[in-house]
C-alpha cells in the first residue's frame, strides 16, 4: 500500500544544510495500523510531510497505491492528496466557518461534488464515531476530542488508501486520546483503513500493529505487536529508553 | 443546501469577516486619502493660487509623495495581514487535496471583490470627503471667491492608478500564496515569526549619529559647495540626506528590539512586550517609518501656518500708522480732502497725516552671473535694480525721526529686526534712468521703519545728492508716500471703500507685480534682450486688476497699500486657499498616520493572541496584560510621533534660521506656537492611543 525507499530530505537554514532523513526504508500493508515514534528532531514529522506531498523530498521514492510521488506535477499531487490520502492533524485543522458535517465533507467538495454517496458515507462515519450530536455545530463550539473525531471522519470521506495522522492525540487529554485512537481502530476494523500515525505517545502507539522507531533521521528499529497492548507499551518504553541512552 | 466549492468558499469568507473588515478599512482609507489629496492638489482652486514652481507647490507635491508612499506601504501591509490569516484556510484546503487550479477562481473572486470594492468605495468617497472638509473650512474658517472649490477630474487618473495598484498587489499576493509548494508553511503562516538576527548594541547610537550626520551634511552641503566651487550645488547633493533615513531605520530597530535606557533595578521590565515585538521587528519598523514620515509631513504643513501667519500678523499690528499708501506721480489717486470726506461718511476722523516724495533710481549691486553648468561668478553691476530713494528730509517728515546722511552715502531702510533680505548694502552707484546720470555712493547703515521694508528697497540719501539725482526724472520715476491714522476705532467699510477708490485710480501702466523691475527691463532691452518677465516664463507671475481680490494680487501688486484693518481682517481670506490646503494636508497626514498606528496595534491582538492566552494561564493579572499591551502600543504611537515631530521642529527652526542667519523675534513667537501645536498633536495621538488600547483589550478579553 505505502512503500518508502531510501528517502532523503534536508533543510537549508541560511548557509547551513541539515540532513533530516538519511535513507529511510519501510512499507505499510493494506489495513495495517502503523505508528512512527522517535525523539524530537528524529525526522518523524518530516517523513510524514514527505508522504503527505506537503514538502518535496531530495532523494529516494514514495509509492502510494502503486503511484510514485516523485516527479508528479502539482495538479497530480493534489489529486493524490485528495483521493489516495486522508489526513489527521495535531491541531485538528477544521475550518472555522463550516459546521462539523460540512468539515467532514470538505475533501468531497474539493473533489467536485458531494453526491448522494458522499452524504451517506458522512452519515455512516458520524454515526460510527459517535459525533451525531455535534454535526450542526461549529469547531469553536465543541471539545478537542470531538474535533479530532470529526477530523478522523473527514480523513475517511474519500475512502483513502492511507490515513496519515500527525500527533493526533498531542493536544488531547487521556480520555479524548483514547476515544480518538478507538476511532482509528473502528476505521481499521470496519472499513479496512490503513493508518500511518506519527506520535510521541507510547500509549497511543501501543494500539498499533507495528511501530517504526526513528533516530537521527534513520530507521532505528521496527517493533510488531505480539501480545497484549500493555505488554507492547512496556516493550516500546524499553526500546525508547535504550534509544535515548 | 448541497455544498459546492463556491458555497463553501462563501461560507469561509463570511467566517473571516473580522480580518476582511480590517483589510477593507485599510484599503478604503488609503484610497479615500489619496483620492481626496489628489483631487484638492489638482483642483483649479489650488493650482491657480499656488505659484507655479513656487516653494509652497513643491512642498504640497513632496508631502503628497510622502503620503502616497505611506499609503502604498500601508495597503501592502494590510494585504499581508489579510493573507496571513487567509493562508491557514488555503493551507488546509491544499492539504486536503485542493489544487492551485481549484482554489484560484474562488480566491481571486474574493480578493478582487474585497480589494476592488474597498478601493472603489475609497476612491469614490475621496471627492465627497474633500468637498465636505473644504465646505467646512469655508463655513467655519474662511470664505472668499478664491476658496470656491473647482475640481479638475483629471485627478481621477491618480485614484485609478492607485486603485489598480491596490487590486494588482492583492492579486499578486494571492498568486504568490497559491504558488508555494510547502503546504505546511502555508498552513503555519499565521503563526510564523520573522527570523531573528542578532542586532548589535551599536545599532542605536550609530543610527542617531547617522541622523545628525545626514541632516548636517544635507543641510550644509549646498553652502560648502558654493564656497568651494563658486557654483550652485547640483541637485544630487540632496543624496547627502540619505544617511538620515538609514539612521532613522537603525534607531527605530534599536528602539523596538532593545529600547532606550537600561533599567538596572528591573532588567526584566517590558521583557515580554519587547520579545513579542522583536519577532516582528522588520514589519514594525517599516510601519514606524511610514508613520514617522506622515507625521513629519503633517507637521511641516501645520507649522507653515503659524510660521507664516504669526510674523505677518504681528508686523501688521506693529505698524506705526493705520493707513499707508504710495503711488506713482503720474497716477491720480484720491487726495487728502477726498479721503477725509470719505472718512466722515463713516463717522471717522483722520489724524497724524504725514507724507513725502520719493524717486525711483537704479541702484548698483552684486549679482551671481551664471556660467555653464551650475557655475557662476559674482559681478558688480552699477545699474542693477530699481530702488526707491528718499531724501533725509523726506524720511524725517515721514517717520518723525531726524536723520543726517553724509553726501555720497546711503542708509538702507529695513524692518525692526533687520530681517528684510532684499535690503542692498553693497551698492556703489545710484543712477537716474532717464538722464543716465549718477553718483557714487556707499552703505552707511540701517534705518528702521517697518512700513518701508519691502521687496523693492527704500533708501535714504543726502538732500543735495537727492536734488542732483532727481533732475530730469519724469513722473513715471517719481512717487509719493502717504500715511495717516484714524481717531478711535477704525471702520472696515471705510477701508474697503477707500481701497476700492485707490485701486480704481491706477491705470494699466501700474498693473505689475513688485518683482517686475523696470531697471532690469531697460538694461535687458538696451542689450538687445527680452526682459524675462515679458517672456512666456513671466506670464505665470503676472497680476491683473480683474483679480484684485486674489492672494496673488494682494501679496504682489507693486502699489498695494497697507491698510491695517484690511490686512488683519482679510488676512485669512487672502491666504485662505494656501492655508486651508496646508491644513487639509495636515489633517490627511495625521489621519493616515493614526490609521496606520491603529492597524499596526490591531495586529498585536491578532498575532499575539496565543501569547496573551498563555500569559493568562500562567496567572498574569489583567493589569499586567494591559501593561504589556500599553507597552507595545506605546512604542507604535509614541516613537514615530516624537521622532516625526522632533525632526520637523528642528528642521523648521533651521529653515527659519537659514532665511537670514538668525531667529528673529517673530520667528521665535512662531516656534513657540509650533511647540503648542506639537502638544495639541500629542494630545490627539494620545486620545487615539487610548481608544486603540481599549479596543485591543476588548478583543483579548482583558477585563
Amino acid at each position: 500500500m505505502l512503500y518508502v525507499k531510501d528517502l532523503h530530505k534536508s533543510y537549508e537554514v541560511g548557509k547551513v544544510k541539515y540532513q533530516v532523513l538519511k535513507g529511510i526504508d519501510f512499507h505499510v500493508a493494506q489495513g495495517e495500523f502503523v505508528a512512527v515514534m522517535g525523539p524530537s528532531g528524529s525526522g518523524k514529522t518530516t517523513l510524514l510531510n514527505c508522504i503527505s506531498c506537503y514538502i518535496p523530498f531530495d532523494g529516494g521514492s514514495i509509492t502510494v497505491g502503486g503511484t510514485k510521488l516523485a516527479g508528479q506535477n502539482e495538479e497530480m499531487l493534489a489529486k493524490i492528496r485528495n483521493t489516495k490520502l486522508g489526513f489527521v492533524f495535531q491541531d485538528f485543522m477544521l475550518l472555522d466557518g463550516l459546521t462539523i458535517r460540512e468539515n467532514i465533507l470538505v475533501p468531497r467538495i474539493v473533489q467536485g461534488e458531494v453526491g448522494r454517496d458522499g452524504e451517506e458515507l458522512a452519515d455512516k462515519l458520524i454515526s460510527l464515531f459517535g459525533i451525531g450530536h455535534i454535526v450542526n455545530k461549529y469547531p469553536a463550539e465543541i471539545s478537542g476530542g470531538e474535533k479530532q473525531r470529526a477530523a478522523v471522519a473527514r480523513s475517511l470521506i474519500n475512502n483513502p488508501m492511507v490515513i496519515l495522522a500527525d500527533e493526533p492525540t498531542g493536544n488531547l487529554d487521556s480520555k479524548s486520546s483514547r476515544a480518538v485512537i478507538e476511532t482509528f481502530i473502528e476505521a481499521k476494523d470496519k472499513m479496512n483503513a490503513t493508518i500511518f500515525m506519527v506520535t510521541h505517545d507510547s500509549f497511543a502507539a501501543s494500539f498499533c500493529d507495528r511501530v517504526i522507531l526513528l533516530k537521527d533521521g534513520t530507521l532505528y528499529r521496527q517493533l510488531e505487536k505480539d501480545g497484549s497492548r500493555s505488554e507492547f507499551q512496556d516493550e516500546l518504553l524499553g526500546v525508547i529508553k535504550e534509544m535515548s541512552a | 443546501m448541497t455544498l459546492t466549492m463556491k458555497t463553501m468558499e462563501l461560507k469561509l469568507q463570511r467566517a473571516g469577516r473580522k480580518h476582511s473588515r480590517l483589510y477593507l478599512f485599510c484599503n478604503f482609507m488609503a484610497l479615500m486619502i489619496i483620492s481626496a489629496y489628489s483631487a484638492l492638489m489638482c483642483s483649479r482652486t489650488v493650482q491657480t493660487v499656488f505659484p507655479s514652481g513656487g516653494d509652497s507647490r513643491k512642498q504640497m507635491y513632496a508631502i503628497f509623495v510622502m503620503t502616497l508612499t505611506g499609503c502604498i506601504v500601508f495597503t501592502i501591509y494590510a494585504a499581508g495581514l489579510f493573507f496571513r490569516h487567509k493562508s491557514a484556510q488555503l493551507g488546509i484546503l491544499m492539504a486536503l487535496g485542493a489544487s492551485r487550479k481549484r482554489l484560484l477562481p474562488g480566491l481571486f473572486r474574493e480578493v478582487l471583490l474585497l480589494s476592488g470594492v474597498s478601493a472603489a468605495a475609497g476612491a469614490a468617497a475621496g471627492l465627497p470627503f474633500v468637498w465636505i472638509l473644504w465646505s467646512l473650512f469655508r463655513l467655519v474658517l474662511v470664505d472668499s471667491s478664491e476658496m470656491k472649490l473647482v475640481l479638475d477630474f483629471r485627478c481621477l487618473f491618480i485614484s485609478a492608478a492607485f486603485f489598480l495598484l491596490v487590486v494588482g498587489f492583492a492579486c499578486i499576493t494571492a498568486w504568490r500564496y497559491l504558488k508555494r509548494t510547502n503546504i505546511m508553511e502555508v498552513i503555519r503562516e499565521e503563526h510564523t515569526n520573522e527570523p531573528v538576527k542578532e542586532l548589535g548594541r551599536w545599532c542605536g547610537p550609530v543610527g542617531l549619529l547617522l541622523i545628525f550626520a545626514g541632516g548636517a551634511m544635507g543641510y550644509f552641503a549646498p553652502y560648502v559647495w558654493q564656497i568651494l566651487f563658486s557654483a550652485y550645488a547640483p541637485s544630487w547633493t540632496s543624496i547627502l540626506y540619505v544617511p538620515m533615513l538609514a539612521g532613522l531605520y537603525m534607531t527605530m530597530l534599536y528602539t523596538v528590539v532593545y529600547g532606550w535606557g537600561r533599567n538596572k533595578k528591573n532588567p526584566y521590565k517590558n521583557i515580554i512586550s519587547r520579545g513579542m515585538m522583536k519577532f516582528q521587528a522588520k514589519q514594525t519598523v517599516n510601519n514606524l517609518l511610514v508613520i514617522t514620515l506622515l507625521i513629519a509631513g503633517g507637521c511641516f504643513a501645520m507649522f507653515y501656518l503659524p510660521a507664516s501667519g504669526t510674523s505677518t500678523m504681528l508686523s501688521y499690528r506693529s505698524y506705526p500708522y493705520d493707513y499707508f499708501y504710495q503711488y506713482r506721480a503720474d497716477q491720480k489717486v484720491p487726495e487728502e480732502d477726498e479721503i477725509k470726506e470719505l472718512a466722515e461718511k463713516y463717522g471717522l476722523t483722520t489724524k497724524d497725516w504725514a507724507g513725502c516724495d520719493y524717486i525711483s533710481l537704479a541702484i548698483g549691486g552684486y549679482v551671481n552671473v551664471e556660467e555653464e553648468g551650475n557655475r557662476y561668478h559674482v559681478e558688480y553691476l552699477p545699474v542693477c535694480e530699481e530702488a526707491q530713494i528718499l531724501s533725509e528730509d523726506a524720511y524725517s517728515a515721514l517717520t518723525g525721526e531726524s536723520v543726517d546722511v553724509e553726501p555720497g552715502t546711503y542708509f538702507c531702510v529695513t524692518n525692526r529686526d533687520e530681517s528684510n533680505i532684499y535690503a542692498n548694502k553693497s551698492a556703489q552707484d545710484l543712477t537716474n534712468m532717464v538722464t543716465k546720470k549718477g553718483i557714487s555712493t556707499s552703505f552707511a547703515g540701517y534705518l528702521h521703519y517697518d512700513l518701508l521694508a519691502e521687496m523693492i528697497g527704500y533708501y535714504v540719501i543726502d538732500k543735495e545728492d537727492y536734488r542732483i539725482l532727481e533732475e530730469g526724472l519724469t513722473d513715471q520715476w517719481r512717487g509719493r508716500i502717504m500715511q495717516f491714522n484714524v481717531e478711535g476705532e477704525d471702520s472696515y467699510s471705510f477701508a474697503k471703500e477707500f481701497y476700492g477708490r485707490f485701486l480704481a485710480s491706477f491705470d494699466e501702466s501700474c498693473e505689475y507685480a513688485d518683482f517686475y523691475n523696470r531697471v532690469e527691463k531697460i538694461t535687458a532691452e538696451e542689450a538687445g534682450e527680452i526682459y524675462w518677465m515679458d517672456t512666456e516664463l513671466g506670464k505665470d507671475f503676472m497680476i491683473s486688476y480683474d483679480e484684485a481680490d486674489s492672494m496673488n494680487f494682494q501679496l504682489r501688486w507693486r502699489y498695494q497699500p497697507k491698510f491695517r484693518i484690511l490686512l488683519i481682517n482679510d488676512y485669512l481670506c487672502r491666504m485662505g486657499v494656501l492655508y486651508m490646503m496646508f491644513l487639509f494636508i495636515f489633517i490627511v497626514c495625521l489621519t493616515t498616520s493614526l490609521v496606520v498606528c491603529y492597524t499596526r496595534c490591531q495586529t498585536i491582538a491578532l498575532n499575539n493572541r496565543y501569547v496573551f492566552d498563555d500569559l493568562k494561564k500562567l496567572g498574569a493579572s489583567p493589569g499586567f496584560l494591559e501593561k504589556e499591551i500599553r507597552s507595545q502600543c506605546g512604542n507604535v504611537f509614541r516613537v514615530p510621533s516624537l521622532v516625526g515631530m522632533g525632526i520637523m521642529y528642528v528642521l523648521f527652526a533651521m529653515i527659519l534660521y537659514a532665511n537670514d542667519g538668525r531667529i528673529t523675534f517673530y520667528e521665535m513667537i512662531a516656534l513657540i506656537i509650533c511647540l503648542v501645536l506639537v502638544f495639541i498633536i500629542c494630545g490627539v495621538v494620545a486620545g487615539v492611543y487610548r481608544v486603540t488600547v481599549k479596543s485591543i483589550k476588548k478583543q483579548l478579553d482583558i477585563g
